[in-house]
Order: structure tokens, then C-alpha cells, then sequence
């Protein structure tokens, strides 16, 4: 039998030893989550905006260039950039959509209008749908899902698209067309879901009379490349052949793109991971009321401890041990409850709301709560628990290994 | 009968364990000389020890009698090293231990002092072997250093002390004399040199006593342990090989001289 036997025979017979061990875990648990739900926020909204954006974007602030330059161009100048997996091109633009048979699709004052940016993809949408069709014939189109329901549009349905080109002479003329919603998308973002359509690049450019049929080349970057690395190859590259490739200045990586969603997210975890923690240390605090309750109740104990031949250092280390001991089981009870919950959001959610959902897709851009539980994070959690354990019970332990064994042991 | 006692090649008788049976040639295991120890009691000073010499020697059972508050459980704290004396001498193995550090101190009373207590002081939070076992763990270093000789010699004494069969009991669940015996095999499982026991009967019933001293005094005798035994009761210091008598901190008759 150790000292740390002894230290577990206290904790088997001492209620509140355990209720310490009680309230660190429910200061980890709800840490661990918090983290949880902040990394997934993160990880999601990365996953997002990668899939929608690509790792990089190359843009420009004068448009008529991508009308100067084919893909073909890029590809040989960016043909010694390590890390690119391929050059998408993609041609985005903006139009009022409206269900065909509606109010009006004519009259921009309909509420059954909808700007949304279309989103010319090589993707194939519609494999049944042939390459090249009549001028009559409907293009096909994906809807987000919000954007669908918000139009009250069904698959199948026929969608006027009214859209506007700016001329170097002349006025701008209106673009007028007729789609077919073929499919509706989610892309877990609530606001992407809402304000896009998808339409093959060829149609769209078709529509526009758009040159080239690109405004921007989305850059997907091989799975072992640093996209931010990339991002910056290929801005330096493209300032090496500046002449040839004039206006291409501006190369994205996603995180750029994502920009102040992502840093505002970033900014809420670290935020919320220090008040947070303040919890796990007011939790680990109270360590220092019930070790020092403890230290006065087996005063006698360490009186017969010390007779026998414990070294004040020992006394010490074995207060100390006694406080890790009971963070050890906090922490492991707390990640067990924590794991719990992540897993369990929805019915949590559910309960303390009343049945009504707390999280708005609409405001958290999210359909779901989204958790990813990082390593680091939880081993960080765990470090400064530990920590602030350790800190915490070396008073009472010091107070211990003071105890004078001829008073402790005269004490009835 | 017995074989006779060996000798020395100088002509001095040995006991069985190698000590001379004269123990005016052997060096006492502990010594102390002048011991005083005072305390502050409100703005006044009590003077408890007043120069107590004291020497002990391996296989004697040695009684300290004296009335309450004439300074034996003082004087044993200041032998067993659990107090500091304010002036005085102290000698174990003739290494002189009365200024040592508290940790030095422990480390020396793990090693080679045992304790017997009036009020037993068992663990309650562990059972009869684990009490025993702890004065092993606590002078062991490391964790896992000779544990298994550790438990060998923990489960040794307490069947020496008759309680193989109350070996995972808890202290509540002991009966005061079972309790005493525990504290007993406690105190002499790490075999010490030095045993120093304070009213061990003072708790017990008279027959429990008996029985209890009975005990202490064979398996001082069989450990060839300095033991000193603080009593009021003559007949428990008639049951010893010399006898110390104090009075108001001093020691003024040692029986035999």
C-alpha cells in the first residue's frame, strides 16, 4: 500500500472529493464542447468555402482580361507551379430569377424575383441533357436549396433568368432566358444555399456572350500542398509575366476568401475558450477549499504518516497526487460527458430549448450544428487542467507537510 | 540444555544475537545526554525536560515510570526524533541525530524507529496489512522497489502477532487489543533498532493488557530491539529488564544502576 493507495481509499470514502472531481468535469465537459462546436464551425466552413471556391482563386479587378486570355494561357504560365492539382474556369455572374408562369418574371418588383449569383460550372449537371440546344429550349439548372424553396420552385420547373451586360459602347443591354431547374443542392451553408444557382459555363457564356467563358480560374491544390503556399506561387508567378498576363494581381487562398467569416469565427473560439476556462478553473479552484477541509480532517493521519517516516516532501506529493487524482477523474468523466453531448446536440438542443431548435440555420449559416473534436485542442484542455490542479493543491499540500506530529497525534 | 554462550576472544560473553550480555561494554543504540525541552504556555515557559540522559541498549526492554506530566511522552518524542530537544545530545548508532532536518529526521525513523501508541494511530481508511505495510512503503525508494518481499515481511509479522486472519480488516473492525497488535507489527516491520512505545496497555482491558504486553515484550526480545516502554503501572515495569523513573523532567533512578 502507497501513499497513492491511500490517497484512493480517501477518495472512495469522501463525498466531497468526488463532488471536486464532479465540478471540474462539468467545466471540461462543457469546454470540450464548446471547443468542439467552434473547431467544427471552422472545419465546415473551410470544407465550404474549399469546395465552393477551390483552394485559390485567380481574379481580377479589370474583367475584359479573361475575355484576352484563354485557360490554355494560364496553364502554360503557371505550368512550373508546384502543388496545382488542376485550373478550373468558372464564370459567375449575377441575374433576377423567377419562376416562369409566375407573377412577372419582367416586373423587378415581384417578390417571386430572386438575385442570385450564377455559377457557370464545367461540372456536368445534367447528363441527360444534350451539349447544344435551340434557342427556345430551356437551359438546365441546379438551385440551392434555400434559393428553391424561397422561389417555390420544384424540379422540373421552368426559371426565367433576366440579366444585364455593360457595353463599352452603348447602353447595357437585358439578357433574357429560360431555364429548367433540374436539381436542387446543399452545400451545408445556409447563405450559399440561398443565393446560388448552378448552369453549365458553356450556356452561361452563351447567354452573356462571353469571350473567353470564364471570370475566374478556381485552383485546386494536390492534397500534400500548403494552398496558402500555392496561392503565393502563383500570385509571384503571375507578377514574373506580368506583361503578358496583365491585371491577374489578386490570387485568393480560401482563407482570404472565407476572410472575415473566418477570422470572426476564429476570434468567438478563442474568445469563448478563455471564458470558458475560467469555469475549469473555478472548478479546479475549489481544490484548494477541499484539499485544505482535507488536510484538516486527517491532520492525525499525516501526524502518523510523519512518525512513521514521511518526509515533509512526500506529505507534499502526496496532497499533490490527491489534487491530480481528482482533475484526472474530472477531466475523464468531463471528456465523457463532453463526447457525449457533441454526439447528442440535436436532443440536447431540444431540451433546452423546449422542442424549439436554439441554433438558426439562418443566423449560424449552418443547416446543423457542426463539432469536430481536434487533438490539440483537447490535449491543451487537459494540460492547463492538470496545471491549474497542480497549482491549486500545492497550497494545502505545503499547509500538510507543516503539520506538527506531536499536535496531530496528542488530537483526539 | 542449551548450548553455552560464545565469547569474544577478550574473554566477553555474547548473546544469542552477538551482543555482550554485559551491557556496560556494549555502545547503546540510543543515547541521549542532557535533554531539555521547554514550551511556551501563554506568556509563560514550562520547563518539561530538565536535562535527561537516557542510554538504550539492542534486546533491553527498559521501562520509563513516571506520573502524568512528569515528561515520558516528551522524552520518548525527543528519542524517537518526532521533537527537537532545546539543548542536550542524542546519539543512534552513535551518529549524532538530535539537530537533523526534518526530512533526514523521517528518513531515520522509517529506517530504524518503531512506535507504539497509547491510542494505536491506525490508518482507518486502510486495513490491518495495509497499516503494516506502510512504515515499508514510505522508507522504500521508487515504486516498485523489493515490493513483493515488502508484503512477504508485512504478512510475516502480523501472523507472528496472531492476526493472519484478520489481515484485510479495517481498524473498525478490530477489537482494541487486535487494534494494539497491529500498531505492534507496525512498528516492527521494518525491523528497527530502536522501539519506543508510550502506555501501549493504557487503552486496553487488563487481560487485553497482558496479553498485548506479553506480545511486545517477546517480540522485542526476538528482534534485539532497544525498546523503551512508558508506563504508570508498576507491575507492567516489573515485567522489564531495567526500569527508568522520571519526575518533573528528570531522571533520577534507573533500576538495575
Amino acid at each position: 500500500m502507497s501513499l497513492l493507495g491511500l490517497g484512493i481509499q480517501y477518495f472512495r470514502t469522501r463525498l466531497l472529493l468526488l463532488m471536486s472531481a464532479v465540478a471540474i468535469a462539468l467545466g471540461v465537459a462543457v469546454l470540450f464542447t464548446v471547443l468542439a462546436v467552434m473547431n467544427g464551425f471552422l472545419a465546415e466552413l473551410e470544407t465550404a468555402i474549399r469546395d465552393l471556391s477551390g483552394d485559390a482563386v485567380i481574379e481580377t479587378a479589370r474583367t475584359q482580361n479573361f475575355e484576352q486570355h484563354t485557360l490554355q494561357d494560364f496553364e502554360g504560365w503557371l505550368a512550373d507551379v508546384d502543388g496545382i492539382e488542376t485550373l478550373e474556369p468558372q464564370l459567375t455572374w449575377y441575374g433576377l430569377v423567377g419562376r416562369r408562369g409566375g407573377r412577372s418574371v419582367n416586373d423587378p418588383r415581384s417578390a417571386d424575383l430572386s438575385g442570385l449569383m450564377l455559377v457557370g460550372t464545367d461540372e456536368d449537371i445534367a447528363p441527360d441533357v444534350a451539349a447544344e440546344l435551340g434557342p427556345d429550349d430551356p437551359l438546365p439548372m441546379k438551385m440551392g436549396v434555400g434559393a428553391a424553396k424561397e422561389l417555390g420552385l420544384q424540379v422540373g420547373d421552368e426559371i426565367g433568368v433576366i440579366t444585364f451586360v455593360g457595353r463599352r459602347r452603348g447602353r447595357g443591354a437585358p439578357l433574357q432566358r429560360t431555364f429548367k431547374l433540374v436539381g436542387t443542392f446543399s452545400t451545408g451553408r445556409y447563405d450559399q444555399d440561398l443565393n446560388r444557382a448552378v448552369v453549365r459555363r458553356h450556356d452561361l457564356s452563351q447567354l452573356l456572350r462571353h469571350a473567353t467563358g470564364f471570370s475566374q480560374v478556381i485552383v485546386r491544390t494536390q492534397a500534400d500542398a500548403d494552398p496558402l503556399l500555392v496561392a503565393v506561387a502563383i500570385e509571384n508567378r503571375l507578377q514574373v509575366v506580368g506583361t503578358a498576363a496583365p491585371g491577374y494581381r489578386t490570387t485568393y487562398d480560401w482563407r482570404n476568401r472565407g476572410g472575415n467569416l473566418l477570422r470572426a469565427v476564429e476570434n468567438q473560439r478563442g474568445m469563448l475558450s478563455i471564458v470558458f476556462f475560467f469555469i475549469v478553473l473555478v472548478a479546479a479552484y475549489q481544490l484548494v477549499a477541499t484539499l485544505t477541509l482535507t488536510v484538516s480532517e486527517k491532520r492525525r493521519d499525516i501526524g502518523v504518516l510523519r512518525a512513521l517516516g514521511a518526509t515533509p516532501k512526500r506529505i507534499v506529493r502526496f496532497f499533490v497526487t490527491l489534487g491530480l487524482l481528482i482533475s484526472v477523474l474530472g477531466i475523464v468523466m468531463g471528456l465523457a460527458l463532453g463526447h457525449w453531448l457533441i454526439n447528442n446536440l440535436p436532443t440536447v438542443e431540444r431540451w433546452i430549448g423546449g422542442g424549439q431548435p436554439i441554433f438558426r440555420a439562418e443566423i449560424y449559416k449552418f443547416d446543423h450544428i457542426p463539432v469536430a473534436v481536434d487533438t490539440q485542442s483537447v490535449l491543451l484542455l487537459v494540460g492547463m487542467t492538470l496545471l491549474a490542479a497542480l497549482i491549486f493543491s500545492l497550497i494545502p499540500a505545503w499547509r500538510a507537510s507543516r503539520v506538527t506530529v506531536i499536535k496531530s497525534l496528542r488530537k483526539r | 540444555m542449551s548450548d553455552p554462550l560464545p565469547e569474544t576472544g577478550d574473554g566477553i560473553q555474547l548473546n544469542a544475537v552477538g551482543n555482550p550480555t554485559d551491557l556496560r561494554l556494549e555502545m547503546p543504540t540510543l543515547m541521549a545526554r542532557e535533554l531539555c525541552k521547554s514550551y511556551r504556555v501563554g506568556s509563560g515557559k514550562l520547563q518539561v525536560l530538565r536535562g535527561a540522559s537516557v542510554d538504550l541498549y539492542g534486546g533491553q526492554i527498559c521501562a520509563l515510570m513516571g506520573s502524568s506530566g512528569s515528561g515520558k511522552s516528551t522524552l520518548l518524542n525527543m528519542l524517537g526524533l518526532l521533537d527537537k530537544p532545546d539543548t542536550g545530545k542524542l546519539w543512534l548508532h552513535k551518529k549524532e541525530v538530535q539537530n537533523l532536518g526534518q526530512a533526514a529526521a523521517a528518513r531515520l525513523r522509517a529506517a530504524g524507529l518503531g512506535f507504539v501508541f497509547q491510542q494505536f494511530q491506525l490508518l482507518p481508511e486502510l486495513s490491518a496489512f495495509e497499516n503494516v505495510l506502510m512504515p515499508r512503503r514510505l522508507a522504500a525508494r521508487g515504486w516498485w522497489s523489493r515490493r513483493k518481499e515488502e508484503r512477504r515481511s508485512a504478512r510475516e509479522v502480523l501472523e507472528r502477532v496472531g492476526l493472519q486472519d484478520r489481515l484485510h480488516h479495517k481498524p473498525s473492525q478490530l477489537s482494541g487489543g487486535e487494534q494494539q497488535r497491529v500498531a505492534i507489527a507496525r512498528a516492527l516491520v521494518s525491523k528497527p533498532a530502536v522501539l519506543l512505545a508510550d502506555e501501549p496497555t493504557g487503552n486496553l482491558d487488563r487481560k487485553t493488557g497482558t496479553e498485548t504486553l506479553d506480545l511486545l515484550l517477546r517480540l522485542g526480545r526476538e528482534e534485539s530491539a532497544a525498546v523503551l516502554l512508558a508506563t504508570h503501572d508498576p507491575d507492567v515495569a516489573a515485567r522489564c529488564d531495567r526500569t527508568i523513573f522520571i519526575r518533573d523532567g528528570v531522571i533520577f533512578n534507573q533500576v538495575p544502576e
